[in-house]
Formats: structure tokens, sequence, C-alpha cells
């Protein structure tokens, strides 16, 4: 049984695509000429990005080049995402000090928590987003790689607002 | 007739107790914990510490918990503003010169400091002049002192004297620049001296083998008990990721009071070894070949059938394991033979009855039990014909002549024993810190451990195998718990009568026939 289908009979003038189209591509020409732009022309043009931006790690180093990291375990036990390996050791010295630090940064949430809880002030976040790599085990961050990072490191809250901490 | 009783209120909480209890114990039976430093219930009462002040009705001041003995009618507050605000004080004088390293000590996590400054002490300090300094001092045997952590409480100093009754610590100078020394030309080598870094309240005394290896908040904690020798401390096995990392010993009056020697403390290592066997192999034309268990067992009954069965045990299994083993050589007509290593014994003089013992084995009285018979030879009454089954035992050199005498070797270890080549069956077991079972120390008392860590690959418990040899071998032998065992082990052995792991708990009860057991 055939369908009933309603078949409205409209003028020509409503119906053709010329005065659509024609709209369209006087749009396309008006962007042409305006020069109001709101594309980035990354990677020649960067963003700057927010001071809280939570990208990948960086552990510091003291002045003798040395990891802060005295391994205490709080990140790794902070951790929401169990993310961190630690395993301490003793140097010659007798400091404690990481033997191993591998933070898995496809694991990572980038919660911060490793930043917050750090009593050394070692591992920090970075403001860094550009992070591709040809594996999966590159993003298995060791100690010597994290040390090795350059870019600025997180600030969590706004130091000139005490009541953000 | 009953014994005297004296009633107090502790905190609002009524309790009775026995008469010349201290504040202290009364309230830890009110179910209130009154924080304390220099008090420990196996150490004499010094009262230096001021931590334990409480507030006593009708007592014109605070009075010290520890020192201080229960009376008729009491009222004691614990969490009074008074008390409260003595403690604060004493938290911030005990901090004035502790230095704020917890990130790197041992102790964190685990530290009576770090836990009562986090409860109730004070968020920050007024003490503005540079903290003292003292380098960190080896103490000989396992102990590292770290004076700037020390609060003097003086338990480490009250164990040597009173318990260990080796004068080898004392309290070094006065006020702020007193320290724990140790006297001229003594070393803490004592060989329960490792028992101060448990007594410790803080970080000041640590583990040279535990330093730096993990934190306490990540270890996780199993009852067992020793096998450093036939005392059978009771313990606590801390592993972390399927790795023991230490023993520390877990109170039972009845047998270690709250100690362990040193010698038993370092014998968590054998269970971390990394030659495990790890599956069951069968004698191949070419060397070993892995095979299933169903295969291994087969293969095992057909080497036993219509063979006298030798058993030489490991004096470290568990009664359950050696109680099926001795139904093996019952059926078989076969001869059950262990060995335990000796040493010297080294007794804790404060403490009745506590030693490390010269027999160097957990099980010992339960093989004896068990039928198994005492031999400094084990091997050597092996007849031509016999099947050798070599359960976990240790084999030495001069044993390899012995075993060649045997028709067939049957290895039941947790890994290849030295020198034995041409073993038809291989059967890989787990150690104690992988199963569940008992041990009967050396006064016939009963103690169960329970399992702390995962066995390597397809290593079962010895009963597991041995239960299942059984079955291979025709008879109805099914267990699946090793509860299920000991009800056979009490069933069918008199000494075991009436024990079942309900009624022995975690704290042990003697084999019928036997005094109270070991300890005081």
């Amino acid at each position: 049984m055939a369908i009933n289908v309603k078949v409205v009979d409209r003028p020509i003038e409503e119906t053709s695509y010329v005065r659509a189209t024609l709209s369209g591509m006087a749009n396309t020409l008006k962007h042409l000429v305006d020069p109001h732009r709101v594309t980035t022309q990354y990677p020649e043009e960067r963003e700057t990005i927010s001071r809280r931006w939570r990208g990948t790690h960086r552990m510091l180093t003291t002045e003798d080049g040395k990891a802060k990291c005295v391994a205490c375990g709080l990140c790794p036990t902070v951790c929401p995402a169990n993310c961190i390996k630690l395993v301490p050791g003793e140097d010659e010295q007798g400091n404690r000090y990481p033997l191993v630090f591998d933070i898995d940064e496809f694991r990572c949430i980038f919660c911060g928590y490793c930043q917050e809880v750090c009593p050394e002030e070692a591992i920090h976040l970075g403001r860094h987003y550009e992070n591709a790599e040809f594996n999966r085990e590159g993003f298995v961050y060791d100690l010597e790689r994290l040390m090795a990072q350059t870019h600025p490191v997180t600030e969590l809250w706004d130091p000139a607002d005490p009541k953000g901490e | 007739m009953t014994a005297p009783r004296v009633n107090l209120t502790i905190e609002g909480r009524p309790v009775s107790v026995a008469p010349g209890t201290n504040l202290i114990e009364a309230a830890k039976q009110a179910g209130v914990l009154i924080p304390h430093y220099c008090y420990h219930p196996g150490l004499p009462v010094a009262g230096v510490c001021r931590m334990c002040l409480v507030e006593v009705e009708k007592f014109p001041k605070l009075a010290p918990a520890c020192a201080t003995a229960v009376a008729e009618g009491q009222v004691v507050h614990v969490h009074s503003e008074k008390a409260r605000e003595a403690r604060k004080g004493v938290l911030e004088m005990l901090l004035i010169n502790h230095p704020l390293d917890c990130p790197i000590c041992d102790q964190s996590g685990e530290c009576e400091l770090q836990d009562y400054t986090y409860q109730e002490g004070r968020a920050d300090s007024r003490y503005r002049e540079p903290k003292r300094f003292n380098p960190v001092e080896d103490f000989g045997g396992d102990v590292l002192y770290v004076p700037n952590r020390c609060i003097l409480c003086t338990r480490c100093v009250r164990f040597m004297d009173d318990v260990a009754h080796d004068n080898v610590l004392n309290v070094s100078e006065r006020g702020d620049r007193a320290f724990i020394g140790k006297f001229e030309g003594k070393d803490l080598t004592h060989e329960w001296a490792a028992n101060v870094v448990d007594l410790c309240p803080v970080g000041a005394l640590l583990s040279k083998d535990f330093l730096n290896k993990a934190r306490a908040w990540e270890l996780d904690r199993t009852a067992s008990v020793c096998t450093g020798c036939s005392q059978g401390c009771n313990i606590i096995v801390e592993t972390r990721d399927n790795v023991v990392m230490r023993y520390r010993p877990r109170s039972n009056e009845q047998v270690n009071d709250f100690f362990m020697c040193d010698h038993g403390r370092m014998s968590y290592r054998g269970l971390n070894r990394r030659d495990r066997i790890d599956v069951p192999s069968i004698l191949g034309g070419k060397g070993y070949d892995a095979v299933d268990w169903d295969v291994a067992l087969d293969g095992a009954a057909r080497v036993l059938k219509g063979k006298r069965a030798y058993v030489v045990a490991s004096p470290n299994l568990s009664n359950e394991s050696l109680h099926l083993l001795s139904r093996l050589i019952k059926k078989t007509g076969g001869v059950g033979t262990f060995r335990i290593e000796t040493g010297h014994e080294a007794p804790l003089p404060g403490v009745k009855d506590l030693s490390l013992r010269a027999d160097r084995a957990a099980n010992g009285t339960g093989a004896e039990l068990m039928g198994f018979t005492r031999s400094n030879t084990p091997f050597a009454g092996i007849a031509a014909g016999d099947a050798l089954i070599i359960a976990d035992a240790e084999v030495k050199p001069e044993d390899l002549a012995a075993i060649g005498q045997a028709s067939a070797v049957i290895v039941l270890s947790t890994s290849m024993p030295a020198g034995v080549t041409r073993a038809a069956v291989v059967l890989p077991v787990s150690t104690h810190a992988e199963e569940e079972g008992t041990f009967t120390n050396l006064r016939g008392r009963v103690q169960r451990f329970l399992q702390a860590k995962a066995a390597p690959g397809m290593a079962r418990p010895t009963w597991f195998a041995v239960s299942d040899l059984l079955g291979a071998l025709g008879e109805s032998a099914q267990y699946f718990m090793a509860s299920e065992v000991f009800a056979s082990l009490a069933a069918s052995n008199a000494g075991f009568a009436g024990l079942s792991y309900d009624t022995v708990g975690l704290r042990g009860l003697p084999i019928a026939g036997e005094p109270a057991g070991a300890g005081r």
C-alpha cells in the first residue's frame, strides 16, 4: 500500500539553489577581504598557555646537577593513576635518592597531585604540550629524561592569591 | 575464688582491672589509647618522656599514666583540655631539635612522633634558633643511630640493660646535648640487639638491612612464624610487590613476648631466592621436560609403584605436609628422616624460656611427632631399590654417594638440591611464606602461619602435591585446604587431637600432654 505523500508545489524562486549558492559565495568573499582572523598559524605561531597549564612532567635539579628527589615515596602513593614507579636507593654519601623513577605519561591524568605533595619541590608538571612519540615506550619517561626537560613548570595556584593554596 | 579487681572510669568508660595495673594498660582495656613514648609493656617503666600525662580527678596535678597504678573509683580524663595542652607542650619540646626529614626517614609512616604530632601537635614551631646537629653513628650489628631524630625515651637503653642484660647503651651528656651513646669499646652486637630498632618510637635507630628499602605504608603485613630456629617466634612478614622486605616480631607472651633475634630477622632472605623451581618436570632423553602437574604426578606414581619410599624431609615443612608425607611412607612401608642444622644457643635473659635455639629449623618437633627420625646422615639408610623423595631437604656434597644408591629420585622442592642431577620427577613446591600451615615448636606449641605472598609459577604447597600423589597411588586423599589436612592430622595423631585451625588461632596452642608451652 502506497503512502500518501503530500507534494507541495513551490515557485521556482524558492526551490532554486542559485540564490543560496550566491549568498554563500558572498560570505566567503567577505571573509577573504576581512582582516579579522581567528586561526593561529601553528607551528609558526603559538598561543600563550596558562601558567597553570598541566602538561608532561619535569624533575628539577640541584646546582650540582642531581635530581632534587629524595625518593620519599609520596608521589607514587598519592598518584590516583598509579603511573609513577619509584625504587629508592642510597648514593655514595649515604643520601637517599631514586634508583628508578619512571612516569608513564600515558597513564598520567595530569592532576598535579605529585607536584603538590612533593616535599622537596622536585617533581613538577610542565607548561608543555608537544609530546609526540614514534612508539608507546617513549611515553614512559625515566629520571634522566625528566631531568633533561627544559620547559617552564606549572604553577598549581596563583602566587598572588595565597588563598588559592 | 576470683582475683581482686579494681574498678575505675577512663574517659567515661567503666573498666575493671587487676590491682597494680598502670593507667596505660587499664586504658587499653577500656579501648582508649594514651599517647606515650618511653613506656613499653616489655620494658621497665621509666617515666621520662612525659607524654602520657593524664588528668586524674582529685589529683593536684597531671599524672604520668605509665607510672600511676589504678585505684578504686578513680576517674581519668585522657583527652581533657589540661591533658591535651600538656601533651601539646611535650610535643613542641620534642620537635625543637627534631629534624623535618620525614621524607627521607625510614620510620615515616610508622612513627609515633609523626602520628601524635598530626593528631594533637602544634602546626608550627615557635623555636627560631638553629637545630642541634650530631652526625649519624654506626652502632655495630644491624643498627644505625641518627641522634638528631632521637627523643631520648631510653627504650633502647632499658632493653639492652634489663632484657638483654648487656650494658652497651647509655644516655651520654645532659640537657639538650644528651644523646644515646655506647660504652667505651662496646658495640651493639648482641644477638637480640636489632629489637631496639622496633622499640624505637621514632627513626633514631634504624636497621641497616632495611635502610631506604621501602616505605611503611607500602608494605603488606601477614601473621607468620619464624623458621630461624625451633623457638617458633611469632612474626609479621612484611612484603612489597611479592617480595619479602623484612620480618618483625608479633607479640605473644607465651613464646617470644615482643622480641625476635637477629638470626631470625635475617632469615627472610631465603624467601627471595631467584633460583626457584617453577614448573613440574620429568627427566626425558634430553634432560628435563617441563610438563603439567597431572603428567608429573603420574610419573611420580609410576616411579613409586612397588618401591619403598625413602623420604628425606626438610624440618621447615609444615605439620600438614609432614603428615601427608608420613601417610605416603606408611603406604609404601618406607622410612622418613630429616636433618637439622645446629648452631650456638643465644638466650634473651630478660624473658623466660626465650632463646635462639641450637636447632635452626622450625618444625623438628613436628617431624618427630609424625614419625620421622632425626639423623645427621639422613641419606645413609637408603637401600638399593628404594625410591628417594627429597622433600625440600638440603643435600650436602657428602650425601651424594648415598643418594646414588636409590633406584629413583623424586625431588619435591623449592629450589633444585645441589648435586642432584638425575631426578626422575621434579615437583615445585612453595615456601612457608607462600602457603598456610602450622609448625610445632620445641615446647610442642602448634602455631599457625598464613600466606604472605604468591608462589612462583606452578609451585604448590607440599601438602597439596603429596595429597595428589597419594591420589595417583590410589588412595582417597583429596584435600583442598590446609585446614582439612590439619583436621585429618588431628583425627589420626593423638598429639594433635582436639586441635583445629579455629582453636589454634594466631597465638598457638600446646599439643596434648605438654605443659602450657614455651614462654613465661
